[in-house]
C-alpha cells in the first residue's frame, strides 16, 4: 500500500520525508520540474512530474493499489479535485485535502461520504491560528501541546538566566517541589535533545520539554520563575487569512488587538469583520506606524505576513522598539533554524503545524495524537496501553524501557498521573511518551503497538 | 566527499564479489579440476580485503551525495575488474595483470572481448567465472548491492543513476532498494527462461548456463571457440536471438509487461525505434548476402538476424566470421556498435533513446529554418526532453565520439593496423566485443600490446558507465571540498 502526496511544496516534501523515513512507499507527484528534481535527489521516494488533477498521471503513479491520497497543492481546487477522483475511479480508503479559502468551508458538510467523500481537511492558516492562541495562553513557552482531550499539557519553554532552577540538578529541584506533580521530559541544548537524568543540570538558555496536567500549568511556570502577567495587548503585522482569524479570536477574549494591514481594500474587509480591533493601514517597515502606536507597550507582536523576510525584520524591529515578546510565522524550513538565535521569541511554523495534523490523523486509532519538535528529531505521541504491552502490570522501575524515550504522563478517567519509578500502569491508560526519533521502533516494541497507518 | 563510506562500502562490495567466486569453485569440484587451491586464493583475498575496509572504514550517519555516488559506483567497477581477475592469475588461466584485468573488465562491463586464444583448453571452473561475470555485470553490481542493501536508502538512488545507462532513470517503484529488487528479478526470470529454452535446443547444462549468462547480459563470452557457430543449430541460433533482442530492450518494460500491460512496448517510442532498427538492418544485410554470397535467402537471413541483434544489443556472439562478408554487411554492423540497445537494458554503446532523440532535434533545427519563430521542442512519446537532459545527450554523445577518435588514435600509435584500431575501440567502448581487422570474430585481444589493452580497458569501463560517470572523477573539481 503506498502513498501518494500531491504536491511537493514545503509540506508536501515534509511529510514524503517523514513517510519515507518510516520506510513507506511514497510517490511525490507535482507540476514543477525543480520540485520534483530535489524530491528525486533527497528523498527515497518516487517523484513524477505533472499535474496531480490528470487521471493518467495518477495512474502511473499506481493509485489504483494506494492505500492514501495526501493532497496539498497550493490550489484548494485541484486538492479537491484529487482526492474526489481518486475516491471515485480508484476507491482510494483515505484522502486527506489541503483546503485554505475560508470561502469553501461551507462545502466541509459536502465533504462526507455521499457527497465529495474527503477524509480529512486540513486547513494550515487554521492550525496556525491555534497553535497562536495556545502559545498565548502559556507566556514564555515556544512550544505548547495539548494531549488527552486538553488534560494534559507539555509545554516547551527556555529557560531564564534569572530563573531558580538554572544550575540546578533534575534530582535537586525534585527535592524543591515535591508535590509539583511536573515532570521533565526532555532538555535541549543547541541542537541536541536528550533525555534527562536526575543528576543532569539545568542552564541558562536551556530549552526544556515538561509534561503537566493542565490546571498546573501556572504553578509550574512559577516553579521555572516565569512570572505569569496575563496578555492584555497585542499587535498583528499582515491582515491575512491567518492575521484576521487571529484578531477575530484574540477580540472575542477580551484582549486589545491592533492590526496592521497595507493594503487599503483588505483594511476594509477586516474593519467589517471585526468589531473591537484597530485596523491600520500602513508599512511597517517604516518605523513610525510601530512609535505612533505604541509598540513598546504591547505583550505580544506577532508578524504573520505572507514575507518571511518582512516578519523576520519587523519582528525584531519591533523587539527593538520594546515589545515584550514577539511571534514570527515563518514558512522556510531553513531560517527556522537561525531565528532563535537572532532573538525571536516564538518561531511558527505553517508546514509543521500542518505536517503534523496530517501525521496525527493518519496515526488514529493506534495512537491518539502526535507531536514533532521542530528540528523533526524526537516526537510526543498518546497511546492506550494494551493489556499484551510490556509496560503493564509491573511498577515502571521493573520494565526495561529504551534509554532514549521517557513516559511522561498517564491519564486514567479525569486522573492525571505523573509517573515515577513506583507507578503501575493499567490496561486502558492512556499513556503519553516522549521519545527521540531513533528510539521509535524500540518503543513500538515495547507498546505492541506499531506506530502504523490505518 | 566521506572516504571513510566509500571504502566501507566498496569492502562490502568485495564481499558481495566473493559470495559470488564461490559458484565456479563448485563447478571445479563438479568436473574434478585441480583449481580449488586457485579458487579458494581468490576468496580469500577478496573476501579479507572487503572485511578489512569494512571493519577499519565506517560509515559516516551523513547521506550520500551525488557526489560520492559517481566514486563509489566508478570505483566500484574498477575495483570488480581487479578482485575479478583474480581468479584467472590464480588458476594460472592468465599468466599476466594485464591480460586477467582485461578479460575481467571485459567479463563485468558486458564487452566479451577475450584474451584467450583457445578457450575450450581453459578448464570449466575458470569458463564459468567468466560468463558468470558477465551476468553481474549486466544488471550492475552496484544495483545488486542496493538490491540486498536496503539501509543506503536515498543514498542508494545516487548511486542508482550513476550505473543504470539511460539520460533519465526512472524508479519503478517509490523505494529503491524494491526497485533494485525488481529488475534483478525480472533478469533471473528471463534467465531462467532462456536456459530451459537451451537445455529445450539441446545444449547441455554447461553450455546452457553459461550462454544464458552472456545472453542476458549481452555479454557475448562463450565457452566455445566457434562461438554459437559451433552448434549449426537454427532454433537455438533463433532462442539465443529472442534473448539478446529482449535484454536488448528496457527491463521497465519487461516488468510493466509482466504485471500485465501488454500493449506497454508498442507505446514506448525508443522500443519502436530499436525494433526499426533490427529489422531494417536485417533487410539490407539479407539482401546483401543473398546477392552476393549466400544463394539460399532463409539462410541469408538467419545469418542476418542473429549478427545484427548481436551487435546492436552489444552482445557479440557470432555465428559465422562476418569478416568475410561483403563490405557494406561489415559497415553496417560496424554503424550498429555505436547505437547500441535501449536505456534501461543491459545494452551498451550510446543507446537508441538517444540516438533517437538526436536525430529529432536534427530535424527540428530543419524545421526552425522553414519555421523561423516556431516553438519546437524536442518530444519523446508525447512528452518534452527537457534541455538540461537535450543538452546531457549531446555531451555525451560528443565526448563518445572524441574517446573513440582519442583512443584508436592512440591504438594506431601502438602500432595496430587502421582497421584493428577502429574497431578495436568501438568495439570495447560499445561493450559489443568482436572488432573487425585482427580483432574480428574468429580472432581475440591476446595479441595487442600491454598499453593497448590498458586503454581498451578502460575504454570498456567508460563505455559500460557511460562515459560522465567514470570520467567525472578526472576532474580536478571533484575531489576539491
Amino acid at each position: 500500500m503506498s502513498i501518494i502526496i500531491i504536491g511537493a511544496g514545503e509540506v508536501g516534501y515534509h511529510l514524503a520525508y517523514r513517510l519515507s523515513q518510516e520506510k513507506k512507499d511514497v510517490v511525490v507527484i507535482d507540476r514543477d520540474l525543480d520540485k520534483i528534481r530535489r524530491v528525486q535527489s533527497t528523498l527515497d521516494v518516487q517523484a513524477i512530474h505533472g499535474s496531480g488533477g490528470s487521471i493518467s498521471l495518477l495512474r502511473q503513479a499506481g493509485i489504483s493499489e494506494a492505500g492514501m491520497i495526501i493532497a496539498v497543492t497550493n490550489s484548494d481546487e485541484v486538492n479537491m479535485i484529487s482526492c474526489l477522483v481518486a475516491g471515485v475511479q480508484d476507491r482510494v480508503p483515505i484522502k486527506i485535502a489541503r483546503v485554505r479559502d475560508p470561502e469553501y468551508s461551507y462545502l466541509f458538510p459536502l465533504f462526507d461520504k455521499e457527497h465529495l467523500d474527503i477524509d480529512f481537511v486540513i486547513n494550515p492558516d487554521h492550525e496556525v491560528v491555534e497553535m497562536i492562541l495556545k502559545l498565548m495562553e502559556v507566556p514564555g513557552a515556544v512550544e505548547v501541546v495539548d494531549f488527552a482531550e486538553g488534560q494534559l499539557r507539555m509545554v516547551g519553554i527556555p529557560l531564564s538566566p534569572e530563573s531558580p532552577l538554572v544550575g540546578k540538578t533534575l534530582a535537586e529541584i525534585r527535592e524543591m517541589h515535591p508535590q509539583s506533580n511536573i515532570l521533565i521530559v526532555a532538555i535541549q541544548k543547541g541542537d541536541r535533545v536528550f533525555i534527562p537524568k536526575g543528576h543532569n543540570v539545568l542552564a541558562a538558555n536551556d530549552l526544556i520539554f515538561s509534561v503537566m496536567p493542565l490546571k498546573k500549568t501556572r504553578e509550574a511556570l512559577k516553579i521555572f520563575g516565569n512570572n505569569y502577567t496575563a496578555i492584555k495587548r497585542v499587535m498583528i503585522l499582515g491582515g491575512g487569512l491567518i492575521g484576521l482569524q487571529l484578531a477575530k479570536n484574540l477580540e472575542e477574549k477580551g484582549i486589545q488587538v491592533k492590526i496592521i494591514e497595507p493594503n487599503e481594500a483588505r483594511c476594509m474587509e477586516i474593519a467589517e469583520k471585526c468589531q473591537k480591533a484597530i485596523v491600520l493601514r500602513g508599512d511597517a517597515t517604516y518605523q513610525d506606524i510601530l512609535l505612533e502606536e505604541n509598540v513598546s507597550e504591547m505583550d505580544v507582536f506577532i508578524a504573520v505576513t505572507e514575507d518571511d523576510e518582512d516578519n523576520v525584520m519587523i519582528s525584531l524591529l519591533a523587539k527593538k522598539m520594546g515589545t515584550r515578546r514577539v511571534m514570527t510565522l515563518i514558512n522556510k524550513v531553513a531560517y527556522s533554524r537561525l531565528v532563535h538565535s537572532i532573538g525571536i521569541d516564538v518561531v511558527i511554523s505553517p508546514r509543521l503545524a500542518a505536517v503534523n495534523k496530517i501525521l496525527q490523523f493518519i496515526r488514529r486509532g493506534k495512537v491518539l495524537s502526535v507531536s514533532s519538535l521542530p528540528e523533526e528529531n524526537a516526537e510526543a505521541f498518546e497511546v492506550i496501553a494494551l493489556e499484551t504491552s510490556d509496560l503493564v502490570g509491573r511498577p515502571l522501575r521493573e520494565i526495561k524501557f529504551p534509554k532514549e524515550a521517557i513516559i511522561g504522563a498517564l491519564v486514567r478517567g479525569a486522573e492525571v498521573i505523573i509517573p515515577d519509578g513506583s507507578t503501575v500502569i493499567q490496561p486502558g491508560d492512556r499513556v503519553m511518551i516522549f521519545a527521540l526519533t531513533t528510539a521509535i521502533p524500540e518503543v513500538e516494541k515495547a507498546l505492541m503497538v506499531k506506530l502504523e497507518y490505518w | 566527499m566521506s572516504f571513510s563510506t566509500l571504502l566501507n562500502l566498496l569492502g562490502f562490495l568485495n564481499l558481495i564479489l566473493a559470495g559470488t567466486m564461490v559458484l565456479p569453485l563448485l563447478v571445479n569440484w563438479i568436473y574434478g579440476e585441480p583449481h580449488t587451491r586457485g579458487f579458494l586464493l581468490s576468496i580469500a583475498a577478496t573476501a579479507l580485503s572487503g572485511l578489512f575496509m569494512m571493519l577499519i572504514f565506517k560509515r559516516s550517519s551523513r547521506e550520500l551525495t551525488h557526489r560520492d555516488g559517481f566514486a563509489i559506483v566508478a570505483l566500484g567497477w574498477i575495483n570488480a575488474a581487479f578482485f575479478g581477475a583474480l581468479p584467472y592469475l590464480f588458476t594460472g588461466s592468465l599468466a599476466s595483470l594485464t591480460d586477467a584485468c582485461f578479460e575481467a573488465a571485459s567479463g563485468f562491463t558486458t564487452t566479451g572481448s577475450t584474451i584467450f586464444t583457445d578457450i575450450q583448453k581453459h578448464p570449466y571452473s575458470v569458463l564459468f567465472w567468466r560468463n558468470l561475470t558477465q551476468w553481474l555485470g549486466g544488471m550492475g553490481i552496484i544495483l545488486l548491492s542496493l538490491a540486498i542493501l536496503p539501509f543506503l536508502g536515498v543514498g542508494g538512488m545516487q548511486l542508482y543513476r550513476a550505473e543504470v545507462p539511460g539520460p533519465t532513470t526512472d524508479k519503478l517503484r517509490p523505494r529503491i532498494a524494491q526497485t533494485a529488487r525488481i529488475l534483478w528479478e525480472v533478469y533471473v526470470l528471463f534467465s531462467a527462461a532462456e536456459v530451459l529454452t537451451l537445455l529445450l535446443g539441446g545444449m547441455n547444462l554447461f553450455d546452457a548456463l553459461c550462454h544464458t549468462f552472456s545472453t542476458m547480459a549481452t555479454g557475448g563470452f562463450s565457452p566455445k571457440n566457434q562461438s554459437i557457430e559451433f552448434y549449426q543449430s537454427p532454433f537455438l541460433e533463433y532462442a539465443i536471438t529472442f534473448f539478446m533482442f529482449l535484454a536488448g530492450a528496457n527491463f521497465a518494460l519487461h516488468y510493466r509487461f509482466l504485471k500485465g500491460n501488454v500493449k506497454v512496448f508498442w507505446r514506448d517510442t525508443e522500443f519502436c525505434f530499436y525494433t526499426s532498427v533490427v529489422l531494417l538492418a536485417t533487410l539490407f544485410i539479407s539482401l546483401n548476402l543473398w546477392l552476393s554470397i549466400q544463394k539460399e535467402f532463409f539462410q541469408a537471413f538467419r545469418l542476418a538476424i542473429f549478427q545484427v541483434v548481436s551487435i546492436l544489443t552489444t552482445t557479440g556472439f557470432s555465428t559465422a566470421d562476418f569478416e568475410n562478408w561483403p563490405f557494406f554487411s561489415q559497415y553496417l554492423l560496424f554503424t550498429l556498435m555505436f547505437i547500441g540497445g535501449c536505456a534501461g537494458s543491459t545494452g551498451g554503446a550510446i543507446k537508441c533513446v538517444r540516438i533517437y532523440i538526436l536525430l529529432k532535434q536534427g530535424f527540428q533545427e530543419l524545421r526552425k529554418l522553414i519555421h523561423p519563430r516556431a516553438v519546437l521542442p524536442v518530444k519523446l512519446g508525447g512528452k518534452v526532453i527537457s534541455p538540461d537532459t537535450l543538452s546531457g545527450i549531446w555531451g555525451l554523445f560528443f565526448l563518445y565520439l572524441f574517446i573513440f577518435a582519442v583512443a584508436s588514435l592512440a591504438l594506431s600509435l601502438l602500432g595496430s593496423d587502421l582497421l584493428t584500431s577502429i574497431s578495436a575501440v568501438a568495439a570495447t567502448l560499445g561493450n559489443v566485443g568482436p572488432g573487425l581487422g585482427t580483432v574480428g570474430p574468429a580472432e581475440n585481444f591476446a595479441h595487442l600490446s600491454i598499453p593497448a589493452k590498458w586503454i581498451l580497458t578502460a575504454c570498456m569501463l567508460l563505455g559500460r558507465l557511460e562515459i560522465y560517470t567514470l570520467l567525472v572523477l578526472l576532474i580536478p573539481e571533484f575531489w576539491k571540498k
